[in-house]
């Protein structure tokens, strides 16, 4: 089974800037590689935050979590967060023997990720005021 | 049946392909065919990358058998000697808390997998994984 990577450069309904990278099929020894090659553009330049959408992601194995690790230190150094969205459950029973990622959030879906970016703004706001 | 492998990434993947196809047409229940596709990557390609070097040349012979109430995959190499059951938890742990990742597959196998046992046997390694199709009580 291969990787299909697809990275969108907003996020959500929101205005918030962003980076979503929706993924597809299997993350594993021979196609965390790819993944980890293509997040370098990302990596290029601090972001706000990077969305994982895994709706149809499959299956991952150690290889693919190695990855998730990287953009998770990555994106943190740069002041932004890595959040998850539609996790699948054998994936997300992967994540969970490893609780390889202390510091991510995950999300069921992308409107609840769209209320959390809302409510972090009105907090901003209302500090700002 | 016996499946030969290269040593590269690729080739742990095209077995992993052939265990999943193999388990669907003896109606193997999905979760158990998610563990035993994780276990085989992880272990094969703990082989290909630390023992084996990602050497093309080199062969992993891997045997899956399904019986009864047991699914059981068997990886052979002849690289250096190395037993994966001697790798005690907590040192897979610390090694999770680490810039190292590499604890992190044997602990995927071990929680996907009812036994794991090693030979060392005629230079090769014989690694061992076993799967129950159903809790023996």
């Amino acid at each position: 089974m291969k990787l299909v990577i697809q990275i969108l450069q907003s996020i959500g309904n929101t205005d918030n800037a962003g980076v979503t990278v929706r993924l597809a099929g299997s993350l594993d020894t021979s196609t965390a590689p790819e993944l980890e090659n293509q997040l370098q553009s990302i990596f290029s330049q601090p972001q706000k935050d990077l969305v994982f959408d895994l709706a149809d992601l499959r299956f991952i194995s150690s290889a693919g979590l190695r990855v998730f690790a990287i953009a998770r230190k990555v994106i943190k150094e740069g002041g932004g967060e890595t959040h998850f969205i539609n996790m699948q459950p054998q994936i997300q029973a992967v994540f969970e023997i490893i609780k390889s990622l202390p510091g991510v959030t995950v999300f069921r879906d992308m409107p609840e990720f769209d209320a959390y970016l809302t409510a972090r703004q009105r907090s901003f706001t209302d500090r700002a005021e | 049946m016996k499946i030969e492998l290269n040593a590269v990434p690729e080739e742990i993947m095209r077995a992993v392909e052939i265990l999943s196809q193999y388990c669907q047409e003896n109606k193997i229940p999905e979760k158990i065919i998610f563990s035993l596709k994780l276990a085989l990557e992880e272990c094969g390609s703990n082989i290909i990358n630390h023992s084996l070097k990602k050497d093309k040349d080199k062969k992993i012979s891997v045997i899956l058998k399904i019986t009864d109430n047991l699914i059981t995959v068997e990886l052979y190499d002849q690289g250096p000697e190395f037993d994966p059951t001697k790798m005690n938890l907590n040192d897979s742990r610390k090694m999770i808390g680490e810039r190292t990742v590499g604890g992190w597959g044997l602990e995927l196998v071990r929680q996907n997998i009812d036994e794991m046992s090693y030979l060392r046997e005629n230079n090769t390694n014989i690694l061992t994984l076993k799967k129950y199709l159903f809790e023996i009580v």
